[in-house]
């Protein structure tokens, strides 16, 4: 069987969907977006997360490392990321996870083991698996495979995409979904391509053929001021939401900078645009546009 | 969510009053003494009397403009858990607390009712001379509380004398409610709130803390006929229970010698919801009218338990979770379907299960039926002196894991001996506790008070503690030491001996790759469940014994701070100084995966077999229960608990930051509460330590 690249798996997410459920992020990314509050996503590979507060000094990575990429200096830990080969030797040796690894190789079968450990809570609530990235669809198969076997275990499904992804493959696993979280990132063409790499015009496409397919939506809408936090995108999005037969609401996600942080563990500059987070009236005043228009806004 | 307002200005202007601790602080230290006030050469039962009767000639009678629901106990004394009356400068004789009186009957009796049972009962002349004592006694106690009465209605003649308008009429109305209760029984839904406060009331002027029990079955029927004939509307219910809950905050602010865990101790217990003897739910106008009060008022005085099953309405349900989500802890649950069953196996009557209640905290008891103690074992502290590391043990060498696990059983076995030893002899104190008797079934009949076997149902609980802590580090030990052999023991026990220190790497290895209870996994909570199996076995050989019924429970309620010190550090990787788990809830910061993992393995224990309880104890970040679905996701939570047959759950939804600036800034927190198990407590009383315990819990996300 052939295994997916999960970086992590959340239980009792309580605002991925209805109901309680575990959303499992898969690794990689055809988007590169500025804002991304998931960098360590990005990159379909295993990587290296290093913390050197958590360092106890024991030596072993440095050991059993090939290349030289550990050196302890005077009780302070140095990792070259030039020199490593991301063997990942180190990671299995360290004990008090200063180096660890970020994604992990699991076939379809155990991910929904672990899924259906809370499958009375999603009885009980509507809740059920949530897939979210990275982009599920940069794991195509894997993603179509994990969604076959929730639908036949009866647990509800939901996927959160970005929407630049193929036809025919969103075709291939409508079956499959029960809600799409679908992101709506911006609505300016040029914008969009400049701040996440894509344009957005085949997003947009997309969308609608979902909502012909009736499939349900909901909008997830990154606010991000100085960037989009605009009347025209919002005025944009109202309109989306009005031409959509079986979307269920909008929701708002203020820009917050906690991936930077992760960003720095992982050894990738990303600049900290704390200009960007929204002020809670300016976010608001947002929602307040769009409830005018008769969107519904998902708190 | 958006704020609810029901009730009237007026009301949340008393409220705020009530809240601000005004009354608490401004008890009366009167002085009472028997000395001079009593005959010479009297039994102690009378004695007893005397106390009760001095206190109710002599204590101020408090009586607030507006105020619906009057009865307050104005002692200092009272609050400090004890009867206010002194002889030869010393405290006569000792309170009662954990339990539940029995209300219900008495409410529906009215005192007169309970004067009639005792002069039947002493018409049959075979009473001893302790029994005619204690009857006599307790004729005594209720003239004394129908003085209380009667000063009430003496200080209201006097204030309407001397008010004018509204504030008359106002007084008129309450005097008028209180001409026929508590001696006859109500007629209607205000009478008897009035009625119940009063008999409560009066036991907390007289020192004892008893919890109400289930109060929307109580006077359900009342609010249901009165609703029915027009006589009230429910937002005029909803303001005399608002009021009733109001005058439940007298206490609050008392500054006095609550120890550690702050200032709600008052064990005022109300349960809701759930089904009757017959096995019909209960759940009726006065359960959601009491959600009202306390989601709008944040009165967190009463700490409320709602008994939840399968067949819950769903409107329950929802308003349980809508109220949760609010914080503030004021709701926790049990699941009723769990803990009858548990009752029923261990050989309480169907009809009889069907009434539980609490003792004031968590721990189950039969309401108006039941004298209650437990007693505290150290699950934990008997594996580390098993393994030589708690104090003035030393080192033993165990070739294999069941000689160790055998070595530990049988450690256990010789503790719950002894406690059963302990048990058989006097029940606590023996002394005298007539005003408790009263509200007792089968004192009366049986001519024996509360204290000496009187009740129906004697209970002394086997209580062990650290349990899944003793589970955790013998799964490590288990695992580490004779299945992968990564560590000798000696080796083991000498790091823990010191601490951990020098042994950082292991302990590091243990932290971040050994999974504990709490996480649903199974290697450690099958573990666990074979500490709780052999708990079981072992205190399940002594079910009664010299009238004593010994039901077990799992708790520590707080006292895993106190014994850190006999515990030394644990090899599933805690420092000495680090607290380890409470109740039965997982040790602070090992359950790292999700609040349901933490449900699932609470829940993979037989709790079926645990009579007396137990309780687990969480902690949600707020912006987990945000909006729609988060108040629908808390739901689920409450609905799988349910299915997956757990026992006892309460959710603090609180962020850690809070607490932290609450530890800074006491000023800005004062009406901040957190509920630390069976009941709550405003979270600036509580001392450094036990603020820090609930700091250390997992927040979950």
């Amino acid at each position: 069987m052939k295994k997916g690249l999960v970086f992590d798996i959340q239980k009792y997410c309580t605002h991925d969907g209805p109901g309680i459920r575990t959303t499992v992020f898969l690794k990689g990314c055809n988007l590169n977006c500025a804002w991304c509050h998931n960098p360590e996503s990005i990159k379909k590979i295993i990587e290296i997360y290093f913390t050197p507060e958590k360092c106890i000094n024991c030596g072993n990575c440095v050991a059993v490392c090939e290349n030289g990429a550990h050196l302890i200096k005077k009780g302070k830990h140095f990792y070259s990321r030039k020199k490593c080969t991301l063997c990942l030797k180190c990671a299995g040796v360290c004990d008090s996870k200063a180096v660890e690894c970020v994604g992990k190789e699991m076939t379809s079968n155990e991910v929904i083991k672990k899924v259906k450990e809370d499958f009375e809570f999603y009885e009980a609530s509507g809740g059920g698996l949530t897939l979210s990235g990275g982009e599920p669809f940069s794991q195509f198969e894997f993603t179509l495979e994990l969604l076959k076997k929730a639908h036949a275990e009866r647990i509800n499904t939901c996927v959160e995409t970005n929407g630049a992804v193929e036809k025919s493959r969103l075709a291939a696993v409508l079956p499959y979904v029960d809600l799409f979280l679908y992101d709506i990132k911006d609505t300016g063409t040029k914008r969009h391509k400049y701040f996440t790499g894509a344009a957005c015009d085949r997003i947009l496409e997309n969308l609608k053929f979902v909502d012909s397919k009736g499939k349900q939506t909901i909008l997830r809408c990154l606010m991000i001021k100085g960037v989009n936090l605009t009347a025209k995108h919002l005025a944009n999005i109202a309109n989306i939401y009005m031409h959509l037969k079986h979307c269920k609401g909008v929701e708002l996600l203020p820009y917050h900078p906690y991936g930077t942080s992760k960003a720095e563990k992982l050894g990738a500059s990303r600049k900290k645009n704390t200009r960007w987070i929204p002020s809670e009236t300016k976010l608001q005043r947002a929602k307040q546009l769009l409830l005018k228009k008769k969107v519904e806004v998902i708190e | 969510m958006e704020k609810v307002r029901r009730l009237s200005d007026f009301t949340h202007k008393l409220n705020k009053t009530a809240l601000s601790g005004k009354w608490g602080k401004g008890l009366t230290d009167l002085e009472i003494t028997l000395d001079g006030n009593c005959p010479q050469n009297i039994s102690e039962e009378l004695e007893y009397a005397y106390c009760i009767k001095l206190i109710a000639e002599n204590a101020s009678i408090r009586i607030l403009p507006g105020e619906k629901i009057i009865g307050s106990a104005t002692l200092k004394q009272s609050a400090y858990h004890k009867i206010p009356v002194m002889k030869d400068g010393k405290i006569r004789f000792p309170s009662v607390s954990h339990l539940t009186l029995g209300f219900d009957f008495a409410l529906k009796m009215g005192y007169n009712g309970l004067l009639k049972d005792i002069e039947e009962r002493k018409l049959k002349n075979d009473l001893d001379e302790k029994g005619s004592n204690l009857l006599n006694a307790m004729k005594m106690c209720i003239e004394a509380a129908n003085t209380w009465h009667q000063r009430h209605v003496e200080a209201l003649q006097e204030l309407i004398k001397n008010s004018r308008a509204v504030e008359k009429c106002n007084y008129e109305a309450v005097l008028k409610n209180i001409e026929h209760i508590p001696e006859k029984p109500p007629s209607s839904f205000y009478e008897a709130a009035q009625s119940l406060y009063f008999m409560f009331s009066f036991q907390r002027l007289c020192g004892n803390w008893s919890g109400i029990g289930r109060i929307d079955e109580m006077l359900g029927g009342f609010l249901k006929k009165d609703l029915k004939e027009g006589k009230v509307s429910l937002s005029e219910a909803r303001e005399i229970l608002a009021h009733f809950w109001i005058k439940g905050c007298d206490w609050l602010g008392f500054e006095g010698s609550q120890g550690g865990s702050g200032d709600a101790m008052f064990y005022q217990n109300i349960i809701l919801g759930g089904i009757n003897a017959e096995g019909k739910d209960i759940t009726n106008e006065v359960t959601y009218l009491i959600l009202d009060v306390v989601e709008e008022l944040k009165i967190n005085e009463f700490p409320i338990a709602v008994r939840l099953s399968s067949k819950s309405p769903e409107k329950l349900i929802r308003r349980v979770a809508e109220v949760q989500s609010l914080g503030g802890g004021i709701l926790a649950v049990y699941n009723e379907e769990t803990v009858i069953k548990a009752l029923v196996k261990f050989g309480y009557p169907l009809k009889i299960a069907r009434s539980f209640a609490n003792d004031g905290c968590w721990e189950i008891l039969i309401p108006g039926k039941t004298a209650f103690i437990y007693f505290p074992i150290d699950v934990f502290l008997i594996l580390q002196k098993t393994l030589g590391v708690a104090e003035k043990t030393t080192a033993k060498k165990y070739g294999s894991f069941e000689k160790l696990y055998g070595a530990y059983k049988k450690n256990l076995s010789i503790a719950i001996d002894s406690f059963n030893r302990i048990a058989d002899k006097d029940f606590a104190s023996g002394k005298p506790a007539t005003l408790i008797s009263l509200l007792i079934k089968d004192c009366i009949r049986k001519g024996r008070g509360y204290n000496e076997r009187g009740a129906r149902y004697t209970v002394f609980s086997p209580h062990a503690g650290g349990l899944q802590d003793a589970g955790n580090s013998l799964h490590v030990i288990k695992s580490l030491v004779y299945d992968k052999k990564t560590v000798k023991l000696s080796g083991l026990v000498r790091a823990l001996k010191n601490n951990w220190e020098g042994e950082e790497q292991l302990r590091q290895h243990i932290l971040n790759s050994m999974e504990l209870y709490g996480n649903d996994s199974k290697p450690a909570d099958t573990m666990v469940k074979r500490v709780l199996d052999d708990f079981l076995q072992l205190t399940g050989k002594v079910k009664e014994r010299k009238g004593v019924l010994r039901p077990p429970g799992i708790s520590t309620f707080g006292r895993e701070i106190e014994w850190r010190e006999k515990r030394k550090a644990s090899a599933h990787g805690y420092r000495q100084e680090t607290p380890l788990a409470i109740n039965f809830s997982p040790t602070p910061g090992s359950d790292k995966n999700s609040i349901t993992a933490v449900i699932k393995s609470y829940c993979f224990m037989d709790l079926k077999r645990l009579p007396n309880g137990t309780a687990l104890d969480l902690k949600l970040h707020p912006t987990s229960v945000k909006g729609k679905n988060g108040v629908a996701a808390l739901e689920g939570v409450l609905k799988a608990f349910v299915k997956l047959k757990g026992f006892f759950m309460h959710i603090n939804v609180i962020d850690n930051k809070t607490l932290l600036d609450a530890q800074k800034h006491p000023e800005k927190y004062r009406g901040l509460s957190v509920r630390i198990s069976g009941w709550s407590a405003r979270f600036v009383t509580l001392n450094k330590e036990w603020q820090q315990m609930i700091i250390n819990r997992t927040l979950h996300k």
